[in-house]
């Protein structure tokens, strides 16, 4: 049975004064505080038409190249030889047999390859993520990266053409793939402006923020007036554990009902949140504080602890435990759309790459299957969508030689989709602006037309074909944002540069 | 566009202001000055709320007697007028930040472009901004008048109306001016100083208490009752100069000094399989970061040199290494060596003794980087992060704009291919003849690396010989490497290589950004997150020459850091200034500010806090940054208020909790004496034992909170949060004769509050 908001408010005793707190405070932020009004005021609803977005972030630069690798000797598209004689005598290739095969429908069903750690891997806990594959369950955007404006390798040398700042550096990158502004720097995150558009169309009277980051405090999730539930991981995987969402946000030393001097002293801790508001840092302090306060309380009375199935004891394995897990409490905490963020550390594989990007794949495709069987589980693999952002792809040469090899930063990458909404099994992206040459996949050629390089500085860094805000964009219509201009402007400021349309080439899904 | 250059008019600078002579170092024996700088007050319309403004669109020097206008255009240009200032020389319009909130509530920042003295009888500076947003978050304010303060020097004006386009709308005024905010009178007009000190008949020489509280958050890990002593005793002064020459590592607690291990970590640690290792914690000792981070923390509790390990703390979180990547803890000790034997010396030594550390070398690959399979890892953070960032900076930290308003590139791909050249060759010294520290079966972190580890065969050379373009920026010298013409021979090679390393490392030191860029990152590792351009500028121009014509001299920078008006005062009142307590910070300062001692009180903590959780669950496990960007970026912008805040990326809703579950733990409990597990030998605990007999002694509480807002909050407690905690400190039952339970209940619930509080948890 659901509670109304005042028997919760009564409940949840020196707790509901977080609430007023969060009102007054969001007014002072200037955001929202007709919203958490809205709160205090009106009964939960949630539950229908539910839809989340899972943002998984390869951080540090993962190599495409090594991911999804052509697994054909087609002459008229780089095929495995091309890849190898590249990659190969520095020990960095990838051997084709034991390459994943995936038929690719937009290349005349072509076959690719994904990376052997897409499939079953020793000790492993399912069998990957290779087979949803053939289901159409998974595909895959090629050659997506920052740009600001469609751009060809003539116009890459030439001023007149706008391109990112600062390509080829981490934190920049990181920030436009988390922002797409690729042209300015953005104190906002794309996922935090979509959630700024839809939280009081779709979460009117939810109590917790449309975004959660289970990896702390991200670029992606910051809108103007949003700001994340940002918490932890589930605890490692052991069947037996509690499954318990609210210990990691509630504060120690209280009690589950406290009285005197212990309530006196919650009532004060929670009252001085609200104090000297002037000062913008205490504020600030004061108000994630107090979204934690307001999670808390909502958790206490009203949380599902059905035990999810088994997921990886990785780190990315416990955060996409945790997203399943606030996912299974969508009705509990009243709200109809969510987007996540989780990450994975590692990819700045200068050195020593094939064993650390394996185990790294690994993980990634362990813990995508455990949160895909998951979803399954809950009956909401139609309504959740996980897709992957990353700083960049790797330079397609090699860094160094034999067990150490690795590949420096470069632009142009893969990314995968999973989920059931997902139009799956296929390669999806733009062929090359202007002439529409090209393929669905960077052409292997150091220094070619796809290489923003030429001559002996060259390193097979891809010029993206698509750019990151067409790939937002699509998700971002997925997941409800209105698609009138004034909305995608100010969500994705370069997006009109580009020639979109409907995304002729971009339907990965509806 | 090109940036404002602020130009700064003082014709009635006197004598008396002199105060502060920041490009001259200050020595041991001069008086240190009084700290407070007044409160800036903004001309009003008489008897109104609106402030007197006028239009400085034509007048060159507009002035109180140009006509009054109650409403602006956005993008025109607007004087007002401030008063009550004592300028020192040079100091101008960046100095001054105009900060507006609209009816919505949200916040704006006008650019001050200009600045000059007024005809008058009471001196009065005119100020003149721009009507557009400088910070971008919020696009433009909402039409109508807009609550306008000035702040200077981490203090702030009262709020006047100002019209933005039209006046009226849903605005309300404050109802508490900030002049009236706290509980003290904040310092007013200074010109008449007070001579008499009323606490101490003796001699005492700095007598500003709650600076010497301010001050110690800024310089240690945390201010203690003995430090304050001394403080108040010898001044800052002397202090610092003292602190200069502290020895380091303190006696009792040396550097780690295990010896360098395999890299292949045998079954047994100590080699001999059949029995368990003896000691048993071989492992732990050896390929954990234990050792450094129990040392480390022991150093931040009782160690004697507490600036020369906060400097370097702040210095390793620019120079980021990670034990998350760095295999054992003699490895890191050796990079944090560097560290504390530079952090009062010259950057310049500092940058080329951490290029040639292994422990860099191998954290980001230079040291596996040959002319062949060049790795760019190094060449470009060393740019990028440690030294002068991705853009142009004018001396004051603000970005240079091209003519489209874009910040300018610092360098480019080419650059960093460049650079990555230069870093070719070096390895790890395995070298019997050349590398004294070399031991059979491990890696050598210990000596610096090598070029071609020494090797004599000109066919064994690592390092790329051809020409080499460096960076070039206004007042570069030697821009270019040309190739080697006579690298015929290794000793050829090595007098090529190495003078080509210094070369590169000159290109970068003299480059006109690694001033302010270095210079902003320690002030808000110290003072505040988002110091005024004049601060960054005062302080890059001391990096600049420490007076003596030295560039890079680090002492006469953190002088400079600790030392600014900015940073000194008793109280400041600008709601945007301070810092919010990295976790670090948070944790050393509060055990500090308790005696913190052993789980039976007998002796030291043994600084083994940090593996238990807490650290991690706050986001700051020491000398385990999860990445080479540190625990937070320098540049991170709080979501929501525009302002410079790094620490506030460790600020979420988890790690909220976990903070106040940390003050929760130690406050009411401790960390005690394992059983069986090693890592805690004498576990952790706080002595409440003096505030327990101030509780004893005053049953209204009274005197409990007074002293903890001494302690901890330098005396800016306002009364209404004191009026909050009162009544459940008294709700704790008092017997007439107070027994140990109740006063120490009464402690820990005054204690838990402060500590917890917002108010507490920001650093002003």
């Amino acid at each position: 049975m659901k509670e109304t908001r005042r028997d919760f408010l009564k409940k949840s005793g020196g707790c509901a004064l977080g609430m007023v707190g969060l009102a007054t405070q969001m007014q002072h932020l200037g955001t929202m505080s007709a919203m958490a009004q809205k709160v205090i005021d009106s009964q939960p609803q949630g539950g229908a038409n539910y839809k989340a977005l899972v943002l998984l972030f390869w951080s540090g630069g993962n190599d495409g190249n090594n991911m999804i690798i052509p697994n054909h000797n087609d002459a008229a598209i780089s095929n495995y030889t091309a890849y190898s004689s590249v990659r190969n005598t520095q020990g960095l290739a990838i051997a084709q047999g034991s390459l994943l095969p995936i038929a690719v429908p937009r290349l005349g069903g072509l076959s690719y390859g994904l990376h052997p750690n897409f499939g079953p891997v020793a000790g492993g806990l399912n069998n990957g993520i290779h087979e949803l594959w053939a289901q159409g369950k998974l595909a895959a955007v090629t050659n997506v990266g920052t740009l600001v404006q469609p751009l060809t390798k003539a116009q890459y040398s030439n001023s007149a053409f706008k391109k990112p700042y600062q390509l080829f550096s981490h934190s920049d990158q990181v920030d436009q793939a988390q922002t797409c502004s690729s042209l300015t720097q953005s104190f906002t995150g794309w996922g935090g402006r979509v959630a700024d558009r839809l939280t009081q169309t779709f979460n009117p009277n939810g109590l917790v923020p449309m975004i959660s980051s289970i990896s702390g405090a991200q670029l992606f999730t910051a809108g103007q007036g949003t700001l994340p539930l940002a918490i932890s991981s589930a605890e490692n995987d052991t069947n037996t554990a509690t499954n318990n969402l609210q210990t990691v946000l509630n504060p120690g030393g209280f009690g589950t009902n406290p009285t005197g001097t212990t309530l006196a002293r919650l009532n004060a801790f929670n009252s001085l949140r609200m104090q000297e508001l002037s000062s913008n840092y205490i504020a600030s302090a004061s108000h994630v504080t107090d979204l934690a306060m307001q999670a808390n309380s909502a958790l206490l009375t009203s949380q599902d602890t059905t035990p999810e199935g088994r997921f990886p004891t990785s780190s990315l394995g416990r955060q996409l435990r945790q997203v399943a897990r606030l996912i299974k409490n969508r009705d509990g905490l009243n709200i109809n759309r969510q987007i996540f963020y989780v990450q994975i550390g590692g990819f700045d594989t200068h050195t020593s790459q094939i064993g650390g990007q394996a185990g790294l794949i690994s993980d990634v495709s362990q813990s995508m299957r455990a949160f895909w069987d998951e979803v399954v589980a809950q009956g909401v693999q139609n309504d959740v969508t996980l897709f992957t952002l990353s700083d960049f792809s790797r330079t397609f040469t090699p860094a160094g030689t034999g067990a150490s090899v690795g590949t420096d930063h470069a632009w142009g990458n893969h990314m995968l989709v999973m989920g059931g909404s997902v139009i799956g099994g296929d390669f999806y992206g733009s062929l090359r602006p202007g002439d529409g040459s090209g393929n669905y996949y960077p052409t292997l050629t150091v220094g070619g037309t796809d290489d923003s390089g030429s001559g002996s500085g060259a390193r097979g860094r891809w010029i993206p074909t698509t750019s990151v805000d067409q790939y937002a964009a699509v998700l971002a219509k997925w997941f409800g944002l209105p698609q009138d201009a004034a909305t995608l402007n100010a969500v994705f400021p370069n997006l009109a540069n580009f020639a979109t349309g409907t995304f002729p080439q971009l339907g990965f899904l509806p | 566009m090109v940036s404002m250059k602020p130009q700064m008019y003082l014709r009635y600078f006197t004598a008396f202001f002199v105060f502060w002579i920041l490009a001259v170092p200050v020595f041991g024996q001069q008086e240190d000055p009084d700290p407070n700088s007044p409160t800036p007050v903004i001309v009003r319309v008489k008897g109104g709320k609106r402030i007197l403004a006028v239009s400085a669109e034509t007048a060159a020097r507009p002035s109180p007697d140009s006509p009054n206008i109650e409403s602006f255009p956005p993008n025109s240009r607007v004087a007002i007028f401030v008063r009550n200032l004592e300028l020192m020389e040079g100091e101008g319009a960046n100095a001054f930040r105009v900060i507006a909130e609209d009816s919505r509530g949200h916040m704006f920042r006008f650019p001050v472009v200009e600045m000059h003295q007024v005809k008058g009888k009471i001196p009065t500076w005119a100020l003149v901004f721009e009507l557009r947003d400088e910070i971008g978050y919020w696009g433009t304010p909402a039409t109508g008048d807009v609550l306008l303060r000035v702040t200077w020097r981490g203090m702030t004006s009262d709020r006047g109306r100002f019209g933005y386009g039209e006046t009226g709308g849903p605005l309300k005024d404050d109802e508490i001016p900030f002049s009236r905010l706290y509980g003290y009178n904040p310092p007013a007009i200074t010109l008449s100083k007070k001579k008499d000190d009323v606490d101490a008949p003796e001699y005492v020489g700095y007598r500003w208490s709650g600076d010497r509280m301010r001050f110690l958050e800024q310089a240690t890990f945390g201010p203690t009752a003995a430090l304050d002593q001394r403080i108040r005793r010898i001044g800052l002064s002397v202090w610092l100069a003292e602190q200069f020459e502290a020895p380091y590592p303190s006696s009792f607690n040396p550097y780690p000094n295990h010896p360098l291990k395999p890299s292949n970590a045998p079954a047994d640690c100590d080699n001999n399989t059949t029995v368990p290792d003896v000691p048993a914690t071989c492992f732990r000792d050896t390929y954990t970061m234990y050792p450094i981070q129990t040392w480390s923390s022991k150093e931040t509790l009782y160690g004697d040199a507490q600036l020369r390990h906060r400097v370097a703390w702040a210095l390793s979180q620019i120079w980021v290494t990670s034990g998350n990547n760095i295999q054992q803890s003699r490895h890191m000790v050796e990079w944090h060596k560097i560290l504390s034997t530079n952090a009062f010396g010259n950057y310049r030594t500092l940058m080329k003794e951490m290029t040639l550390s292994p422990t860099m070398g191998e954290y980001l690959d230079m040291v596996r980087s040959t002319k062949n399979n060049p790795n760019e890892n190094y060449a470009r953070e060393i740019k990028q992060l440690f030294t002068i960032g991705l853009f142009m900076l004018n001396q004051d930290g603000t970005a240079q704009v091209d003519g489209t308003g874009a910040p300018v590139p610092t360098y480019d791909q080419s650059v960093v291919n460049n650079f990555t050249k230069v870093f070719t060759g070096w390895q790890f010294c395995n070298n019997a003849t050349l590398c004294p520290n070399l031991a059979v079966g491990t890696v050598n972190f210990i000596d610096p690396m090598l070029l071609n580890n020494g090797s004599t065969n000109i066919n064994s050379n690592q390092h790329d010989l051809t020409a080499k373009a460096l960076l070039t920026y206004p007042g570069s010298t030697t821009t270019n490497i040309a190739a080697c013409a006579n690298c015929t021979t290794m000793a050829n090679v090595t007098t090529y290589a190495n003078n080509s390393m210094d070369q590169a490392i000159d290109n970068i030191f003299n480059h006109p950004s690694l001033g302010p860029y270095i210079s902003r990152i320690l002030i808000q590792q110290m003072v505040t997150s988002d110091p005024t351009p004049a601060y960054v500028s005062r302080v890059a121009g001391v990096f600049n020459n420490n007076g003596f014509g030295v560039r890079g001299d680090l002492k006469a920078v953190v002088r400079a850091v600790l030392r600014d008006p900015e940073a000194r005062g008793d109280a400041k009142t600008d709601p945007n200034y301070g810092k919010l307590r990295e976790p670090v910070q948070l944790a050393t300062n509060f055990l500090r500010s308790f005696g913190v001692r052993s789980a039976n009180g007998q002796t030291q903590s043994d600084g083994y806090f940090i593996g238990r959780g807490e650290y991690t669950g706050m986001g700051q496990l020491p000398f385990q940054s999860p990445t080479v960007f540190n625990y937070y970026p320098p540049g991170y912008v709080i979501p929501g208020t525009a302002l410079l805040g790094p620490e506030f990326a460790l600020m979420t809703t988890g790690t909220a909790i976990q903070r106040t579950n940390f003050i929760n733990r130690f406050t009411f409990t401790a960390i005690p004496v394992p059983v069986s597990a090693p890592n805690a030998p004498d576990g952790t605990s706080l002595d409440f034992s003096d505030l327990q007999a101030l509780a004893a002694s005053d049953p209204t509480g009274n005197a409990l909170v007074d002293e903890l807002n001494r302690r901890m909050m330098h005396g800016t407690m306002t009364a209404q949060m004191k009026s909050t905690i009162l009544p459940v400190v008294t709700s704790v039952t008092m017997s007439t004769t107070p027994t140990p339970a109740q006063t120490l209940s009464r402690v820990q619930q005054a204690v838990y509050l402060v500590a917890t509080s917002s108010q507490y948890q920001v650093q002003r």
